[in-house]
Parts: C-alpha cells; structure tokens; sequence
C-alpha cells in the first residue's frame, strides 16, 4: 500500500477514536443533562401562592402573618371569578333548555378546572382527597391548566389522523354570567397565583402528601440511606475478614482457589436473582421477618456488593508495603497484633474507598429489593422499625411513580427530582471514593 | 525500661496462644467460607424451587416451545421467545458497543495524553455507577418518545455519520490496492482515479438510498429491542473500555517500540499489534460486558415492550421483545408458592438459567485469564 | 445504673412504638389509589397509625392474604378457585368487601379517529386476526396490542369479559405493569389499544365505546356498560366490629370515603350496608 494511504488510514484511525471517546462522554452528557437539569426543577421552580399555602398547612413552614397578607390579596383577586361562577349558577336554570344544554357540559369542565388550578373554593366543602384542597404550586404547571379553562380540547379527524384543535370556550359563554372570567384568566393569572421564584430543599426531607402530589420525597431518601447503611454494616465486616483471611492466613491450595471462585462467581449473578434468593431464603425460609423488611433487603444488598468489598479490601491490604510489616513482626508483635495495629490502619483509605463504592452500588440497586423491601406507600420508616418494616425507597419508588402512578404527568418534576436526588447520591458517594483513592496513592507513593 | 517482663514464653503461655491462634484462624475461615458458600447456597435455593418445574413440565417445552400463556387454563410455559429476547437485545448491545468501546479503550491507552486520561477515568467510572433505574426511567421517557418521533430520522443521521467517512475511506483504500500493479506512473494514477471515483460513486448511492428508506421508517413503538439495546450498551461501555483499557497497558512499551521501529503507522501498530497482544483482556472486557448486560433488570423491564415474541425478521429489532429478567421481575407477583404453581417455579427456572449462564461466563473468563498467564510465563 | 435505665428507656420506648396500630394492603394496581388515598386519610385523622400499601397484582395480593402476610388484599377480580381452595385448606377465611364499581374502557390515542368497536372486534385485535386500524375504520396503521401482566386482576376481568377463556393473546402484544403503565403506553403511542381502570382515563387517552355505550359512571351502576366489575378488599375472616380492618374498609361506605373513590375517578358503592 502507498505511503499516503496508510498515512491517511493512520489519521482516519486517531478520528475514529476521538470520535468513540467523544461519543462516550456525549452519551453521558445525554442521560445526565436531562436528568439534572429538570430534576432541579423539584428544588428550584417557580412557585405560586398555593404552593406556600400548601407549605403552611401541611408542613407549618414559612412566615403566617406575610402569608395571611398575600393570601388576601390572592382572594380579592379571585373574588370576581367566584362571584361569576355563582351568579352563573343562578342564571343557568333559567335559560331555554337547548342553551343549557349546549353550556353544562363545557360548564362542568370549567368548575373542575377552576378547582384544579385555584384549589377548593372557599366557603364551599372541602374536598376528599388532598390534591384538591390546593391549587397548581408551579407555575407552569399552572399556565397549561389554564388552557384547559380556556380552549376545549377537540380531536378533528377530517384529515385522516386526528388533529387536536384547541377551541376557546369563551364565544361559548358570550352574554352569561361567566364571559368575565376568561379575560380574567388569561391577562391577570399572575393576580391569582402570585408566582414567585421558589427553593424548595424540603422536597428532600418532607413525606410526601397524597401520592406524591404535593410535599417531597423525604420517606425515600430516609429508606434507600437505611438499606445502603444496613447493607454495609453486615458487608463491611464480613468483607475485611474474608479479605484478612486471603492475603495473611490462607495457604495456596484447593480450598482457598475454590474460595476465589466462589467470590468471583458471587460478583456475577445478576441482581435480580439476588432478589429471587432474599425472597427464597431469607423471608421464606429464614423468616428474619414477617414480610418484606429493611432487615431483609439489607441482607440480600449486603450479599450482593460482598464480593466487591472483599475484593477492594484485598487490593487495600496487599497494598501496604511489606516493610510495614515485616517490621511488627521483627519488634516481636504476633500476627494477628500486627494486622490489627499495622496492616488494617494503613489499608484504611482503600477499604474505605471500596466501602463507599458498594455503598453507592446498593443505594442504586432495584431488582433486589423489589420482593424483600419496597412498598409504594409508606410513612418514613422509624428506626425502631427497621427490622419487620418495608419501605419506600428512592430506586424502587421512581419505578413506580413514572409507570404505575395514577396521573404521571401532574407529578413529572417529582419523578425528575427523584432520579436526579438518587444520582447526586450515587455520584457524591462515587467521587469521594475516587478522591479517597487518589490521596491513598498519594500516601503510598511518598 | 522495663523490670524484669519476660521476653521468652513460658511453655503456657505459648500453647494458649498457640490455642488463640487456632481458634482465631478457624473463626476467619468460618467467616470466609461463610462470605463464599452464599452462592452455593444461591444456587441450592434457586434449584430447589426451579426443580420441581421441570420435574411437572419437563425440558422441552421450557427452551424450545413459543407459546408463553401462564394465566391459561392449562398454563403453557414456552420460553423460548423470552430466551430469544434476552440473547437478541444483549446481542445488539454487545454489537453496538464494543467498537466504539474499544476504540475509545485505545484512544485513551495510546492517544490521548496522560493528564487527558486521569480527567476520563472517573468519568467512566461515573457512567458505570449511575443507577439501572436512573437509565430505565431515561429509556421511557426520553429515548422512547424520541424514538417513536423521529426515530426514523435520528436512524438515518447516525447511518450518514457513520457511513460517509468509513465508505470513502474505503473506497480510497479499495482503489488503493486493487490498482498496486506495475503500470506505468500515469496509467498507474488514472486507475487509481478511475476507481477511487467509481467506488465513492457507489458509496453515495449505497448511503443515501439507505438514508432514504431509514428515514421514512415509522417505529410504532418506541419501547422495543432497540431501545432496551441502546441503553444497556452504554451500562456495558464503562466495564467494557476500563478492562481493555488495562489490557492494552499491559501489552508492554517494547511491543509498540519495537513496531514503531519496524517504521509501522501508529494506526498499524495499534491495530496489527497492540490489539492481538491484549485480545484475551478484551475478550474478558466483553465477557463482562455480555453478563452485566443480561444480568440487567430495570431498563428492559420499563423499556423493551414485554412482548413475549421473536421479532420477525429476527433482526428486527424495531419491534418489543421480552427478557428472562424482565418476566422474573414483573410476573413475581402471581407466583402463589403455597399452592406450588407452576407458574412460581417457572420463574426459578428462568433465575437458574441466568445463574448457570453467568457461571459458564465466569468459567470461561478465568479460563481465558489463566491461558494468557501461562503464556506470558512463556508456557 | 444510669446505663441501665438508659437502656431500659429505649427499649421500652421500642416496643411502646411498635405497639402502635399498623395496617398493610397489598394486591391490585386498580384499586391502588382507593386504597393509598384512604390510608393517607386515615393517618392524618389518627397520626400513630402506619399503613403500607403495596400494589403487585391481584394475585399477590391473594398470595400475600393466604400467606398472612398482609390484613387486607386488593382485588380487581374475584378469588380464583385455586385460591379459595388453597386459603381452605390453610384454614383463611376470605371474605370480600366491595369498594367501588369499575368499567374497564378500552382505550386508545386521541388521534385514533375509531369511534367505537364491537366485542367481536376487540377480542380478533387481541387475538391477532385484526393487526391493522383500516380494518375497523381507522388509518392505515399497525394495530400496537397494549395488555397487562398475568398477575393482574384486570387482565383476568378482560379475558373473562372479552376474550373468552380459550382465547390466547396475540404473540406481539406488549405487556404492561400496571393500569399507569397501560395508560402511558397508549397515551404515548398513536396506534396503541388498551385497557384500564375507569380511575385512569383522562384528556390523555380515549375511551371507546363497546356495542355503542360509552363507559361512565351511569352505564356503570345500570350496567349497560359491557365491562364493569366490583373492586374488591379482602379480609381475612369477618373483621372484629372496632378493628382498624374494619374501620378502613368502612370508609368506602361513608360519605367522605365515597367522595374520595368518586375524586379519584371510579364508581362509589351506595350509602346503605
């Protein structure tokens, strides 16, 4: 081949692979991005004057009097519209049968929205559930409300597929008693709900109100910190020993190659396996608990980051140099004296490293906990309860809230929120591993 | 100073802790076997209830029957669709991955300079340890509305990012050689040019008729094979480029040397060297690859469809298709043990055919770690 | 001393808190949100009760009611002969209680121009001898077949009601988790049928009507409505007159309870007993 071919094979090549590494980092970027930036928007949004009410009542935070003092602003506001819709109520009897027809069914459509965007109307019965209590809290979510008020969703399928065609109800209403709301809704919707620039870090630590309606995602959080807590503390313990036991005591052999195996084999069953044997064994057979369980899930998490415990922590302490010691044992100190005192300490860092690495995988895990350990709904679990009580947790409940949830779309910034909140954790616990084992190097190199 | 300790043991002092020492060692192997006998216990669990299974229904049916209807009156329990299902979606992911994931592994062995390398890695250990769930929830409600969108157009932009360049580059290449003869220097060029045009005139062709028909595709559902193969391809890259990344170092400076000095591209030394000197650590690197992609759980279950059918044409992988995890996983729930269903243990069943599966990946990696050890001590 | 009247402090403390009332329901998607909304109304009138809500499937709920591992089961269906023989020879004894009425529209996007559809056609959709919408007067448009998973109540409801029992589904239909996940998928998908609870139905989705009858609540309570089926709670044995058991599942009868199921979108059962 000429010289120019290869030469131009060779550049082709060196593109080829700025492309992969581009390609890698710009597949990050695309599934983190998203996540990120809209998960922000359950901590940072803008706000409306329901939102704070809903704060007030359900959670007793922010300032009552400032409060008192928007809200009856908020009210004269809406009063034109609550007196429209009452002096339309005593109109519509009244008029010829066929207009009333043509106007109930639109009529009826408006009265729930007007509940859906401003919340129970004051003075009237409160209703059942709690998300009709308060308004829209976000203000975008309010401004698509608001178009439910205003235009009739109509589908025209003259043309084939169906076309969705947004017809304003007010020529409807022209000449009743409730014309005057529409222009009301449209230009002065800032009046009614005083939208103001919110952070919300309770979304963190507040349970959540009415399936996720309104308040936070503090019942997860609480239940995915125990379960990855729980997990390390059988796995730490159990890991470091095993770890001692390979590189100080055991002698090359069958038993300690057939040990290995075991562990490597450990490292790759899939997870949900993992789940299918904490149901078998651990709640079936074992019974540490009536059901499902924090105990239960700890347990079949802590199986399964295991191997990676024990792996890290061998690389940790086959790390310290030999000097260490091979100096205990000449100043006469016994060899379980010396691991405990010498060779564990400066392991130290890099079994912390691994520790915080399986802490951050068993935070994440889903399918083991899916049969021992998550529930849907569930107040935040109390520690007292840990061992007979299931619970909500961040991975198991993002599942459920972005395909089983009654109504996805109301509560989208609830789910973006709990997978950013589950991704910040995992990453926060991964980076501190990755700076733990740079200084580990450092350390071990001076 | 100390006044008058002794510094030799007494004959009881040596036999306690010479008991001591016995009793601690046998407390370590204890717990150490404990740590390693969880997953002889795993499997004796996970046998023990997918047994009985195949004691009712026998093998056959099982592995080789399509016909999955569990809620039937009377059940039939074919999983064969399900096996191809998770074979065709870990198949893809492996396929679309590891090019780019080698390349990106010798980029950053070779290529990029070191401090470029010490940014990278966290960043793929980063991809590694977002959480399947986190992907999952990105694969239903970013990647499939996009898919079902636009998806034919987002195709055929990654069929003309791709195959411009590597056509042209071929069609170069392909006049290149088939014109090395001994003509003169102006015919020598004219063939050279003739072809080089013919061949890149056919690429074009070739390209944009492809771009054409992937572009006026309409994917009615945007939860398919692709979507589940695309996700799970970018949770197997990290293992993928970080193991090959470790065995392209080891392959050893005086490898590259000695071909660099033999007057070979980079691009050659890479390619005709490097690579078949590390091909065990990337085949390991894809092993891992291939179990951590069929051991995943979440992503399939929200984003492959949980149809339990072989795509027509088999790959097709525009179409739903239902993995062994997925069923586990969402069919849990019906398995009435107590009345020892069958449908309960089927699904042990599907959980020991993973296991044994992954077992055999596992058996065949050290395999192939300890060959390449053996060889390099010069076996 | 003092360590020991710490110690005895907490753990008295312990068992003070798990004396406490608790409540666990597990069993149907469908019935999930009765049964979510009447726990979070119950915890706010008494504040030390826990009530979890699980929502694997009809059949796990009937699994988790055998097993005792649950006080109350969820149901979209009624108990399958299976079940009732298996919770006999256990010695549970179920016993059910109706909490509101469902219709089971089926439903498809809102640009699908098909109005409506017979039994008959609903049921060749499903079984695969109908795959493209121009064969029932829509577009030409492959049919995406949306179901739900066999542990569903619902889905057993569906075969009884439309399929038939020797009916098999279609090899290419995709299988949803839950009435959400039905209803997303069709929601998300333009030539998508399905099937959910009447509580999932929204501007999201369209409901068709089946021989002509749109589903309501009206065509629900004078059952013109083809498909409509009881929600169920099921207990084991008669729960006792002031248990916690009872009071949850007498919310469906009072008026508060009936708004709730109303709110949430399915058929609330009448006032009297």
């Amino acid at each position: 081949m000429r010289i120019t071919t290869r030469k131009l094979l060779d550049r082709a090549f060196t593109l080829c692979a700025y492309f992969a590494v581009a390609l890698m980092t710009l597949f990050l970027l695309f599934v983190l991005l998203p996540i990120f930036g809209k998960g922000a928007g359950a901590y940072l949004f803008t706000g409306t004057v329901e939102h704070r009410r809903m704060l007030l009542d359900q959670f007793n935070r922010g300032d009552a009097e400032q409060f008192s003092a928007e809200w009856a602003d908020v009210q004269q506001a809406r009063r034109p519209i609550y007196a429209a819709v009452a002096a339309f109520e005593k109109e519509l009897p009244g008029l010829p049968a066929a207009r009333r027809k043509e106007l109930k069914a639109s009529y009826k459509e408006i009265r729930v929205g007007l509940g859906v965007l401003l919340g129970s109307e004051p003075g009237k019965p409160l209703p059942a559930l709690t998300r009709g209590l308060y308004g829209q809290t976000r203000w975008d979510r309010a401004q698509e409300k608001v178009s439910n008020i205003l235009y009739e969703e109509t589908w025209d399928y003259s043309g084939g597929a169906g076309k969705r065609v947004l017809v304003p109800r007010q020529p409807l209403f022209e000449g009743t008693a409730l014309a005057p709301i529409f222009p009301l809704l449209q230009n002065n919707l800032r009046d009614l709900l005083h939208p103001r620039f919110t952070f919300y870090p309770g979304f963190l630590i507040d349970k959540s109100i009415d399936a996720h309606f309104f308040g936070g995602i503090g019942a997860e959080v609480m239940g995915t910190l125990y379960l990855a807590l729980g997990a390390m503390l059988i796995a730490v313990p159990l890991g470091i020993i095993a770890a001692i036991y390979f590189q100080e005591y055991a002698t090359e052999g069958a038993v300690l190659s057939f040990l290995r195996s075991c562990v490597n084999t450990l490292a790759g069953v899939p997870s949900v396996v993992f789940g299918l044997f904490g149901l078998a064994f651990f709640i079936n057979t074992l019974h540490v608990s009536p059901g499902k369980s924090v105990l239960a899930g700890a347990l079949t998490l802590a199986l399964l980051v295991l191997p990676t415990v024990i792996r890290s922590s061998e690389e940790a302490i086959a790390a310290v140099p030999r000097a260490y010691k091979e100096g205990a044992l000449a100043l006469g100190a016994g060899q379980w004296h010396t691991i405990l005192t010498v060779i564990l300490p400066a392991a130290l860092p890099g079994i912390l490293t691994g520790t915080v690495i399986s802490m951050g995988r068993a935070a994440g895990e889903t399918a083991p906990i899916i049969f021992t350990a998550a529930v849907s709904v569930g107040r935040m679990i109390q520690p007292s309860e840990l061992l007979t009580q299931p619970t909500p947790t961040l991975s198991w409940n993002l599942y459920n809230i972005c395909t089983e949830h009654q109504a996805v779309e109301e509560i989208r910034h609830v789910q973006y929120g709990m997978a950013a909140t589950l991704v910040v954790i995992v990453l926060v616990l991964n980076l501190t591993a990755i700076l733990l084992r740079a200084r580990v190097a450092r350390n071990l190199k001076g | 100073m100390n006044t008058g300790e002794h510094i030799i043991l007494s004959a009881g002092e040596k036999t306690r802790r010479r008991i001591f020492g016995l009793v601690g060692r046998s407390f370590l192997f204890a717990v150490t076997s404990v740590a390693a006998l969880a997953v002889l216990a795993i499997i004796f669990f996970i046998a023990r209830d997918a047994l009985p299974f195949f004691h009712e229904k026998g093998v056959a049916a099982f592995f080789f029957s399509k016909a999955w209807y569990p809620a039937q009156s009377p059940p039939q329990f074919g999983a064969a669709a399900i096996f191809a299902g998770s074979l065709l979606v870990t198949a893809a992911a492996v396929v679309l991955v590891v090019p780019p994931g080698v390349c990106a592994a010798l980029c950053m062995s070779d290529i990029l300079p070191f401090n470029v390398r010490q940014v990278l890695k966290p960043v793929i250990e980063m991809l590694a340890a977002i959480p399947s769930v986190a992907y999952g929830f990105f694969a239903l409600v970013v990647l499939a509305p996009l898919l079902q969108n636009a998806g034919g157009r987002v195709l055929s932009v990654a069929w003309w990012v791709l195959a411009l360049p590597m056509l042209a580059l071929g069609s170069v290449v392909a006049a290149d050689l088939l014109s090395s003869q001994r003509l003169s220097e102006t015919s020598y060029r004219l063939v050279r040019g003739l072809l080089t045009f013919l061949f890149l005139a056919l690429s074009l062709v070739l390209i944009v008729q492809t771009g054409n028909r992937l572009g006026a595709l309409q994917i009615s559902s945007g939860v398919n094979a692709l979507n589940a193969a695309i996700i799970l391809g970018v949770m197997a890259l990290p293992t993928i480029v970080s193991v090959s990344e470790d065995a392209l170092q080891a392959a050893g400076r005086e490898l590259r040397e000695g071909s660099y000095a033999l007057g070979a591209t980079r691009a050659e030394t890479l390619v005709k060297v490097v690579v078949p000197a590390a091909i065990s650590g990337i085949f390991s690197a894809i092993l891992l690859g291939v179990m951590r992609a069929l051991g995943e759980t979440m992503v399939v279950w929200m984003a492959s469809g949980n149809a339990a059918q072989i795509p027509k044409p088999w790959y097709n992988l525009l179409q739903p298709v239902r993995t062994l995890t997925a069923t586990i996983a969402g069919d849990m729930g019906e398995a009435d043990q107590m009345t020892g269903s069958a449908h309960y243990h089927v699904l042990f069943a599907m959980g020991l055919s993973l296991l044994i599966f992954s077992f055999f990946c596992n058996l065949a990696g050290e395999w192939i770690v300890a060959r390449q050890r053996k060889r390099l001590r010069g076996g | 001393m003092r360590k020991l009247l710490l110690v005895a402090g907490l753990v008295g403390g312990c068992a003070m808190a798990q004396a406490q009332d608790k409540l666990v329901l597990d069993g149907s998607t469908t019935v999930g949100p009765i049964a979510k909304a009447f726990a979070e109304y119950t915890m706010r009138q008494s504040p030390g009760v826990n009530i979890t809500v699980s929502e694997s499937g009809s059949g796990n709920g009937a699994k988790a009611l055998l097993n005792g591992t649950c006080d109350i089961a969820n149901l979209s269906r009624h108990l399958k002969d299976t079940e009732r023989k298996a919770m006999e020879e256990k010695g549970v004894k179920p016993v059910s209680h109706v909490v509101a009425y469902d219709a089971l529209p089926v439903i498809v996007h809102p640009s699908n121009k098909v109005k409506g559809l017979t039994i008959e056609q609903i049921r060749d959709i499903y079984t695969g001898k109908i795959t493209n919408w121009k064969d029932v007067g829509g577009l030409d448009q492959s049919i995406v077949v949306i179901s739900r998973d066999t542990n569903s109540g619902t889905f057993e409801t569906f075969k009884e009601l439309v399929l038939g029992k020797e009916a098999k589904i279609c090899e290419g239909a995709e299988y949803a988790g839950s009435n959400g996940a039905v209803r997303q998928r069709v929601q998300m998908t333009n030539g998508a049928i399905g099937y959910a609870g009447l509580g999932f139905v929204d501007h999201s989705v369209k409901a068709l009507e089946i021989n002509g009858i749109a589903p309501c609540t009206t065509t629900v309570v004078d059952k013109t409505y083809p498909i409509s089926r009881e929600l169920f709670m099921f207990t084991n044995g008669e729960p006792k007159a002031d248990s916690l058991v009872a009071k949850f599942i007498a919310i469906s009868r009072t008026e508060k309870g009936r708004e709730i199921v109303e709110e949430i979108g399915f058929v609330p059962v009448s006032e009297k007993k």
